[in-house]
């Protein structure tokens, strides 16, 4: 490699467009990427996204199809050079491990002769050495050299992925792609493979750029992390950093579709189509995408050290942040911290689970951050702007509250109409008629008849299951995009309670909202929680990821909590 | 395994039962008998009496039960005697065995030629597919394939011999001459043989060209060829290996398959240069009702149609590594 060049392989916005004049597909669109000696980077995305294609764009493999902006591989650009230039960085520099499939082996040459080939085309050894080198090469991926004078056929899935391994590496490349390595494979070999690959890299050192669409293959084996959406990077960080906190709506929407990730969580594909206008190709499917998002492209902008993203809204929003919130309660001369210095954040279309045993402090965390209770210091942003005086309270698509015991949080005395139509009347909410759709449309959410029977009942009426669903019902009435959910469910039975929970995280997954959920019961926040805060003796005593927290808590306290939710399992 | 070579062995002996059955019944159900033609032939004044016709019917067995007559017929094949000529009065497998090396030879070298023309052409065609130089061999040798292999004959015997006098008319070898050395022999051969080779490669190129071009054009598709290129490979090793290896397969199949029809096609154009193949004696033996010398070249052409069909089921399989993997696991 050259003294003077930064980096090994450097892609300046690429473009692959295939098709005609009037007809134009672009399966990479202005791609860049920088990758130095020894690093490896990960390729997500949905199928379709353009993966392969970069893939095949580095190896100058592309056929029918116009490439725009360069490929500088170790200060040479490869675009444009003919297949005989090509030659010298193919297997040589840069090896490809193909997508798994029968076809991408000769059907008619033994395994050996495949790998061979190769070594006899870019060295000059003689009959035994190249025999040796093919034997070394199946020794190093864990495959009975015998099996070189078997045929492609003979092999099964996981052995042809060793074959396809041997012979990336047959011409020791600095940089090796690979495609897709564990698809259609069984959890056995897959696990075979990523160790093998894992070793294989650390021990030869080649930099590597793996394509998967099975995050988490990437998550083992790389250190840094790319998202690509209809031919665009949308997001580009450190793997363990952009898993435990994606920035792109539309990571995050492949972290949520992904099982071995989050092993208890619902599964939820992103839904809609892509975008063909000019504006960005994931606003039609995106939960926060706003007026401005179909104007134009966004561009790939820096974040933070080492994190890009491209979004018109800077990546996922930050709907509430509170800074050091502390807060004492005195009675009769006694000093109670309630809460010690609490620091929250809740994004666009997240879940997070507020946890703890009951004095934790979790409800005054609540209250304060709604308004409904002072706290003594620390500061409360809501979409960016310092909360004062109720104003995100008292609007439509701002924060809500519901309260844990809704015998005292609704008035018996109002009609089940008055009572969840009074926020609009707070607000002057357009005209009684309207108030009233509103109403209805929030009784069927919650599972409640719309009859006007029953809007005209009296409150006290109600059973406390109602009368939870009654308080709800009026939460999400001014279309809150935060929720603060204080126990909502637990006075629920449990098909209401799945029923409503679904139908908020399906609010979550298409219009962005969010909520944070109070609550004792785990084995929910198991299945809805995209992070955890546990709280203990008014402080967050530990924060993260759901899966993470709940798989391999760090915390003695969350230990404990876990152990005493789960017992019952193990 | 065992299993399915067994089976296979009893599919060829069944196809031999049928054939060898269908050459006996065939001639005995045509118009006519041999002796019939022999008493009414006009130069040679050679009438049968009743009696004569008699003696023959006896001396040939044709008075016997049809079923002796079958059943005399299989032991005699198992012999490998195929019987006495009619016309000739010369053991017919003499007769067949002079003729059909001309024959054999006509077939083997037409193949050879039309298999390595036809599949280089639709390599060639492959490679720049779409452009002019595709679209005007794909046109021509359309065209060509399609003109029924007589009149091409006739045209080129025109042009050839009798215009422009390159060629011999007829014939495979100058009568009357004696050859100072083996290589005399075989430039007068090969002069005699030119005109119907090329004939029978001319009808027969159209096939081979359009198998091989669909051919390579599926193969240059393939994954594996992207492998290829992306392994840095030499344009010609990556013809060679990737590329013909696998478009071959179905070259080589139809190749021994479309020898029997080959055969079909040397009898037309054998007639057609006077050329003293099995073709020319077969056409001598059905205008002379000669039975036992038409069941003979029928049998012998049968037969030649099978051993090529077990040359191509024996050769594809040391071809394509994946069929002996089928028999497999289908046994």
């Amino acid at each position: 490699m050259n003294e003077d060049n930064q980096y090994l392989l450097e892609v300046n916005g690429l473009s692959v467009i295939y098709g005609s004049e009037d007809n134009k597909l672009k399966a990479v669109d202005g791609l860049s990427l920088q990758m130095k000696e020894g690093e490896t980077i990960g390729v997500i995305g949905e199928s379709g996204s353009g993966k392969s294609t970069l893939a095949l764009a580095i190896m100058g493999l592309i056929k029918g199809g116009e490439i725009k902006g360069e490929i500088v591989y170790d200060g040479h650009d490869l675009v444009g050079l003919s297949e005989k230039e090509l030659k010298e960085f193919r297997w040589q520099k840069v090896a490809l491990v193909f997508q798994n499939s029968l076809e991408v082996l000769n059907p008619v040459l033994t395994i050996g002769e495949q790998i061979r080939e190769p070594l006899q085309t870019h060295y000059d050894l003689s009959k035994k050495e190249l025999e040796g080198r093919v034997i070394e090469l199946l020794n190093l991926v864990g495959l009975n050299p015998e099996w070189r004078n078997h045929y492609p056929h003979n092999l099964s899935g996981g052995m042809r992925q060793r074959v396809l391994l041997a012979m990336a590496l047959s011409c020791d490349p600095e940089l090796l792609i690979i495609d897709e390595p564990t698809t259609a494979l069984d959890p056995a070999s897959k696990e075979e493979i990523l160790q093998l690959l894992n070793k294989l890299q650390k021990r030869l050192g080649f930099a590597m750029l793996m394509i998967s669409h099975d995050l988490g293959t990437i998550k083992e084996l790389t250190s840094q992390v790319m998202t690509m959406y209809c031919g665009q990077v949308v997001e580009v960080g450190l793997t363990e950093k952009v898993f435990k906190d994606p920035l792109h709506p539309y990571t995050r929407g492949l972290l949520n579709s992904s099982p071995n990730l989050f092993k208890y969580k619902d599964l939820w594909g992103i839904e809609g189509e892509v975008s063909q206008g000019k504006g960005c190709a994931f606003s039609p499917r995106c939960c926060q995408s706003g007026e401005n998002c179909n104007d134009s492209r966004p561009s790939l902008e820096y974040v933070a050290l080492e994190r890009m993203v491209a979004c018109h809204k800077g990546g996922i929003e930050k709907f509430l942040e509170a800074r050091d919130i502390k807060k004492t309660y005195r009675m009769k001369g006694k000093e109670v911290k309630a809460v010690k210095g609490v620091n929250l954040e809740i994004k666009s279309g997240e879940v997070v689970a507020l946890v703890g045993k009951s004095g934790s402090g979790k409800s005054t965390v609540a209250h304060t951050l709604v308004g409904v209770k002072d706290f003594d210091e620390g500061e409360i942003y809501y979409r960016g702007k310092k909360v004062e005086d109720n104003w995100a309270t008292k609007m439509i698509g701002g924060m809500q509250i519901v309260f844990q015991d809704p015998s005292s949080s609704i008035s018996s005395r109002l009609r089940v109409l008055d009572a969840i139509k009074e926020p609009l009347d707070i607000i002057k909410w357009g005209n009684q008629e309207a108030r009233k759709e509103k109403v209805v449309e929030c009784l069927q959410k919650v599972q409640l008849p719309a009859s006007k029977e029953f809007l005209d009942r009296y409150c006290h009426a109600l059973s406390g299951g109602q009368r939870q669903r009654i308080a709800i019902a009026r939460a999400l009435v001014t279309e809150p995009k935060l929720l603060i959910a204080d126990e909502i469910t637990s006075s629920l039975d449990p098909s209401t309670q799945a029923n409503l929970l679904r139908k908020l995280k399906a609010l979550q997954n298409r219009a962005g909202f969010a909520m944070l959920y109070i609550t004792h019961d785990l084995h929910l926040v198991r299945k809805i929680a995209d992070k955890v805060c546990v709280m203990h003796g008014g402080e967050i005593v530990e924060r993260g990821v759901s899966f993470e927290i709940l798989e391999n808590p760090k915390h003695g306290y969350t230990k404990k909590l876990l152990s005493n939710a789960f017992r019952s399992l193990i | 395994m065992k299993k399915v070579r067994g089976m296979r062995v009893i599919e060829y002996l069944l196809t031999v039962l049928v054939i060898v059955t269908l050459n006996f019944a065939l001639p005995r159900a045509m118009p006519g008998d041999p002796f019939l033609i022999m008493s009414e032939t006009e130069e040679d004044v050679v009438v049968l009496t009743e009696e004569q016709r008699e003696y023959y019917f006896e001396l040939y067995g044709l008075d016997k039960p049809i079923t002796e007559q079958y059943v005399s017929y299989l032991g005699d094949l198992l012999r490998g005697d195929l019987g006495l000529s009619i016309y000739y009065n010369e053991d017919v497998s003499t007769i067949i065995l002079r003729r059909l090396p001309w024959t054999l030879f006509l077939v083997i070298s037409t193949v050879i030629l039309r298999t390595i023309i036809g599949s280089l052409l639709g390599t060639i065609s492959a490679w720049c597919r779409g452009n002019f130089f595709d679209q005007f061999l794909f046109f021509n040798l359309i065209t060509i394939s399609e003109i029924p292999a007589f009149i091409t004959g006739l045209l080129i015997l025109f042009v050839f011999s009798a215009m422009l006098g390159l060629f011999p008319l007829s014939g495979a070898m100058s009568h009357f001459t004696t050859y100072e050395s083996l290589w005399e022999q075989i430039v007068d051969i090969l002069h005699h043989a030119f005109l119907p080779i090329i004939t029978l490669t001319l009808a027969r190129l159209g096939g081979i060209y359009l198998l091989a071009r669909n051919s390579v054009i599926t193969v240059i598709q393939k994954d594996y060829l992207v492998t290829a290129r992306a392994k840095g490979l030499s344009k010609g090793r990556i013809l060679l290996r990737h590329i013909l290896r696998n478009a071959m397969l179905p070259i080589v199949t139809r190749t021994f398959l479309s020898l029997g029809s080959l055969v079909g096609g040397a009898i037309l154009v054998e007639n057609v240069f006077n050329y003293p193949g099995l073709g020319l004696l077969m056409q001598e033996a059905v205008n002379v009702h000669d039975y036992t010398l038409i069941q003979g070249i029928f049998l012998v052409v049968a037969l030649f149609v099978l051993v090529a069909n077990l040359m191509a089921d024996l050769i594809y399989k040391h071809l394509d590594p994946r069929i002996e993997s089928q028999e497999q696991t289908t046994s």
